[in-house]
């Protein structure tokens, strides 16, 4: 650590931000994409339809806010508005609109609301009426996109599953000449946990108080509990889903929060603080800050999404950066991260049950499924938000290493058992379901801080917290009328080292 | 022989007095309807929202009583981010006065040079907005190679960089300092405005007399403009209270609800739904009628002091 303040430092800290400010201001794509609309619609469009869209931006808003006015003109200047607000605002203004009866015509669910509850509550409705083809359109997209109870109900097809939910939100991303200099290749030789404790420390020795070893946005209390599962997933924990049963294993039943795999990757990142490895500062700032961190060659790898790759990418050219799968405890394992379905989940669209829009909306759903749309959607938004057709990814025009990160999403990602798939029912648990405080992220951040003391003690209580949650909701919505047990979050026939898909529900 | 009548005073009916003053309740109503709509219908709202087991999401809610209130009760960290909210008032409600009450005496120098440079200066934070100042200060406070650490170095005040916002114990104490910071210029506005009151002839009568320097403030300034002490340590208090944004955008209320006060805490159970669960609206409006009841408590007692404080003026 400099001691004093550097009049160049802080000069070129300041032009630094200036330039990281006036860069994050353009579009990080050409916006003047041009995009192969089908000339005709599939099917005639009323007159006067118009469409309102909002999603949760970031990448996505520059797919749309490039593609919109183009698809409008293709389609005789329908008034189309596209809104791309951050999840938080998603989750008032969508139900605020429903309620009111002024929704968009698409919207994202809010987080922590399934396709399900949003049936069940009359919000969304079906489109299979507005798509001629639908069965053959569906079937371009790969097994387990469209599955009864996540975005077909009733046998009726009502949400849009464009994005893979194959993906990381911890992948080892890190600077190639740090790394190098350190002696580890992380993407010819996947790093192990020790590796990953010797690569930061070594970063940090040569960096001399200038360079850290590893760093995170640690003040996004959600980063914690991404970080540490998806360590241990890749260790063997064959903890899967998402909502009240993330970190479930679904082979028993059993939450996996004291588990070896788990408390281990706690152990790991204690280790790296003692060790002095792990960014200063990293309580105090967000996770695009700590990205900002590495791209300037203060840190050397940091475990995050295929976001990145693209913001790297425009905001810094010159840095040369490298993608792997997450550490494992023993890379030998096999490990994977696991996710909850083949199309992300969040990304999914819905048209509300009010709209009158729905051909237009159906129109436009048909385009972002074909090979076609899906090509054009990663050309502009990159590896962020993966297509989910595979052929798209394989066609896009992006660079090699956003081609690699979306090949690690094929490679070190497994779909596990989808508890609402198996029980629609289930949905009843999730809007009941009351998380508990602290929850598993915060747990670890408090962990990480010295807030709290004994890792193993502190995770058998969380593990207990969250039992008592979650046996809380099944009863409380089997009162309702929900027929849930606990023995519906149980999948015996699970192999964690391979996806779980329809024939595996049916032989339950 | 009968005594004489004296005329009763004629007692005008309601509506007429409500016709005769038209124009008076006319200029009022945009007010009204303002107050009724940003103000009144959302504490009503929230009043009723406590009793509900509500999600916020959809028309479904079930009434449960004071079920809400008696979670509240035994939850800790809605304790915890009680007593920090107190905790943050307290701890910058003094620091704040008294500094701006001596920049304000400082700057209420007429022989001083430049002092509407020094005010501009020290209210400029006021006017920057509060996010683009967190983020800015979250910058400035890192303990890597951030200039507040650098300089704390040069000067040999510590030898290591302090983690101001990560370390537990440091995140607190950092943020009323910097709240103290970014409103002390409206503090100082506020008793530039009660030195204003008191009368030259007491400051002439008192050199006459021959009070000088520090005697000067202590024993005829001070006097003088207490009772407004009272006013601004009472608006000082409620600011303090409502201090969201820069908490919000500096720490988020942590690390691990270190800095978690009840505006941080109502938000995180009203919008910011945990990983698996729905948000508690109903739940986070029991948290906000219950804090807001203990600030009118507070604001009562200040109240109450104000018009002791008066009384005590007066008989003296």
């Amino acid at each position: 650590m400099q001691n004093g303040i550097s009049r160049r430092g802080l000069l070129a800290g300041t032009a630094a931000l200036g330039a990281w400010a006036v860069a994050g201001m353009r579009p990080a794509f050409a916006d003047k994409a041009t995009f192969a609309i089908p000339r005709d619609p599939i099917a005639p469009i009323p007159a006067g339809s118009s469409l309102r869209w909002v999603d949760s931006g970031d990448n996505k808003a520059r797919f749309y806010k490039a593609f919109m006015p183009q698809y409008s003109d293709a389609r005789g200047g329908a008034k189309i508005v596209y809104d791309g607000l951050p999840w938080d605002q998603i989750g008032t203004v969508v139900p605020l609109g429903i309620r009111n009866g002024t929704a968009q015509d698409v919207f994202s669910l809010p987080l922590s609301v399934s396709g399900a509850y949003a049936v069940a509550n009359g919000w969304v409705q079906p489109y299979d009426d507005f798509m001629p083809d639908l069965a053959a359109w569906k079937a371009g997209f790969p097994a387990g996109a469209f599955l009864e109870g996540l975005n077909v109900f009733g046998g009726k097809t009502y949400g849009l599953p464009y994005n893979s939910g194959r993906m990381s939100s911890a992948y080892t991303l890190y600077s190639v000449p740090l790394m190098q200099e350190a002696g580890f290749d992380p993407a010819g030789k996947p790093l192990s946990w020790d590796d990953m404790r010797h690569a930061a420390l070594k970063i940090t020795q040569a960096g001399k108080g200038q360079r850290y070893g590893w760093i995170i946005g640690g003040s996004q209390v959600n980063r914690w509990g991404a970080v540490v599962r998806s360590l241990a997933q890749a260790s063997g924990a064959a903890g899967g889903g998402s909502g009240p049963w993330a970190d479930l294993d679904f082979r028993t039943g059993e939450y996996l929060f004291d588990s070896d795999a788990y408390v281990g990757a706690i152990d790991l990142l204690l280790a790296m603080k003692t060790d002095r490895s792990v960014f200063p500062g990293v309580m105090g700032m967000n996770a695009p800050q700590a990205r900002a961190f590495i791209a300037q060659g203060a840190a050397g790898m940091i475990l995050q999404g295929p976001w990145c790759v693209p913001q790297w990418q425009v905001q810094a050219p010159k840095f040369d950066f490298g993608s792997a799968r997450t550490p494992a405890m023993n890379p030998a394992q096999g490990g994977a991260t696991i996710v909850d379905a083949v199309a992300s989940v969040n990304n999914t669209m819905w048209i509300w049950k009010g709209s009158k829009n729905q051909q237009l909306a159906a129109d436009l759903f048909h385009y972002l499924g074909t090979v076609q749309g899906q090509t054009d959607w990663v050309n502009i938004v990159g590896p962020g938000d993966p297509p989910i057709l595979p052929a798209a990814a394989k066609a896009a025009k992006i660079s090699p290493r956003a081609q690699q990160v979306l090949e690690l999403g094929e490679t070190s990602v497994r779909v596990g058992p989808n508890p609402l798939v198996r029980n629609p029912a289930l949905a009843g648990v999730t809007a009941v379901f009351k998380a508990p405080t602290p929850g598993f992220s915060a747990t670890v951040q408090g962990l990480f801080s010295g807030q709290l003391g004994n890792v193993k003690q502190a995770m058998t209580e969380l593990k207990s917290r969250m039992n008592a949650a979650l046996d809380t909701a099944l009863a409380e919505a089997a009162k309702k009328g929900s027929k849930v047990s606990r023995d519906d979050l149980i999948f015996a026939n699970w192999d964690p080292s391979r996806d779980y898909v329809q024939a595996d529900y049916n032989a339950l | 022989m009968t005594a004489p009548v004296s005329p009763r005073p004629t007692r005008r009916r309601l509506g007429a007095r409500l016709w005769a003053a038209r124009m008076e309740y006319l200029f009022m109503l945009p007010g009204l309807i303002l107050f009724g709509l940003l103000i009144g219908y959302p504490m009503v709202a929230s009043d009723w929202f406590s009793l509900l087991d509500w999600s916020g999401f959809d028309a479904k809610s079930a009434f449960i009583g004071l079920g809400n209130y008696r979670e509240l009760w035994n939850d800790p960290y809605f304790w915890g981010a009680f007593r920090r909210s107190f905790f943050f008032m307290l701890g910058t409600v003094p620091m704040q006065m008294g500094l701006s009450l001596v920049l304000a005496i400082v700057l209420n120098n007429r022989l001083m040079k430049w002092a509407a440079v020094f005010r501009t200066a020290i209210f400029l934070p006021v006017v920057a907005p509060v996010a683009v100042t967190g983020i800015v200060l979250t910058l400035m406070l890192s303990p890597f190679n951030g200039p507040v650490n650098g300089l704390l170095m040069s000067l040999g005040v510590i030898r290591a960089p302090l983690d101001f916002l990560g370390s537990p114990d440091l995140a607190m104490p950092t943020l009323i300092v910097v709240f103290v910071w970014k409103w002390i210029g409206t503090t100082m506005v506020y008793w530039l405005a009660a030195l204003q009151t008191v009368p030259d002839e007491l400051y002439e009568a008192a050199r006459l007399e021959g009070v000088k320097g520090w005697q000067m403030t202590l024993f005829v300034i001070l006097p003088i403009i207490l009772p407004f002490a009272i006013v601004i340590a009472l608006v000082s208090a409620i600011s303090a209270l409502n201090v969201f944004p820069l908490i919000q955008s500096m720490t988020g209320g942590g690390p691990f609800y270190a800095t978690e006060v009840m505006e941080v805490y109502i938000f995180r159970n009203a919008f910011a739904s945990t990983a698996g669960s729905l948000p508690r609206l109903g739940y986070a409006s029991a948290a906000g009628v219950f804090f807001g009841l203990a600030i009118m408590v507070l604001t009562l007692l200040q109240i109450a002091s104000v018009r002791w404080m008066r009384r005590s003026t007066r008989d003296v």
